[in-house]
């Protein structure tokens, strides 16, 4: 069964944490992943949630893009909504996120240095990267609204397990 | 909800432990706790990263600032203990390498 799940957030960082949380547990729909150690659990659920690479991935990959949309759609300022469509399969995941703040260049983001050292370390405009690296596809088309879709799919051998 | 960080500092050394999530949200108390440690030019800084659950970008970036600080001080750092995702955003953008994770 494929359903989908919306959730609107006002577009600011205040909002990310509920924001994450659901794209985490909706990852967990997918991956299967359990909880690692439920005799322990901390003050902050969410720290147990994320463990499997197809949660890290999805969950790492959507906190750059709502950081993306908090800060340069509505430039830390608010003023719209961030609208979240996240549909979990079988085997894949994908998060529609719309905001109705500035368009995003996209183009503009520059790769990070090939070589790395202590020299190139970056400080900045990893986020882009990231979400783009963790994820099997990325779009982004500015609108109003803008729209920024993610997808990732459960590694083959990782399907099996997941449905148990 | 506490500090997500704490410092120690002994005579001989500099600690900075991270907890829980390290990000837009929690990365500027941390960046302001990392000028005053960068501007005491420690001769030794140990990061643990053993309870640090989550990173995104911005939590990179404050890591970042504090290795570069520190070295540029003539001090050394070691970054410890990185696990689960933070260590798989480390690998991602092969700083792993670098930090000598």
């Amino acid at each position: 069964m494929v359903a989908t799940i919306r959730l609107s957030v006002p577009g600011m960082l205040r909002y990310r944490a509920i924001a994450v949380r659901a794209v985490a547990e909706a990852a967990r729909l997918v991956s299967g992943s359990t909880v690692r150690d439920p005799k322990n659990p901390t003050l902050d659920p969410l720290s147990h949630d994320v463990r499997h690479p197809f949660d890290t991935a999805v969950v790492s990959a959507f906190m750059e893009i709502f950081n993306n949309v908090a800060i340069h759609a509505y430039q830390r300022k608010g003023g719209g909504e961030i609208e979240i469509e996240i549909t979990p399969s079988k085997d894949a995941i994908v998060i529609e996120v719309r905001d109705d703040g500035r368009p995003f260049d996209i183009d503009d983001v520059a790769p990070l240095a090939t070589e790395l050292d202590e020299e190139s370390l970056p400080e900045g405009g990893m986020g882009i990267h990231i979400a783009k690296t963790m994820l099997d596809e990325m779009t982004y088309e500015p609108g109003p609204p803008n729209l920024w879709r993610l997808y990732k799919r459960l590694p083959v051998t990782q399907v099996a397990v997941g449905r148990s | 909800m506490a500090a997500p960080f704490d410092v120690q500092h002994a005579t001989d050394e500099t600690r900075l432990t991270i907890r829980g999530s390290l990000d837009i949200n929690s990365a500027p108390a941390l960046a302001e706790e990392i000028d005053k440690i960068v501007a005491t030019k420690p001769a030794k800084v140990t990061v643990d990263l053993g309870s640090l659950d989550l990173i995104d970008s911005s939590g990179v970036a404050a890591l970042v600032k504090l290795y570069k600080g520190v070295r540029g001080g003539g001090g050394a750092i070691t970054i410890a203990g990185a696990r689960d995702q933070p260590l798989a955003i480390f690998k991602l953008l092969r700083m792993d390498k670098v930090f000598n994770l």
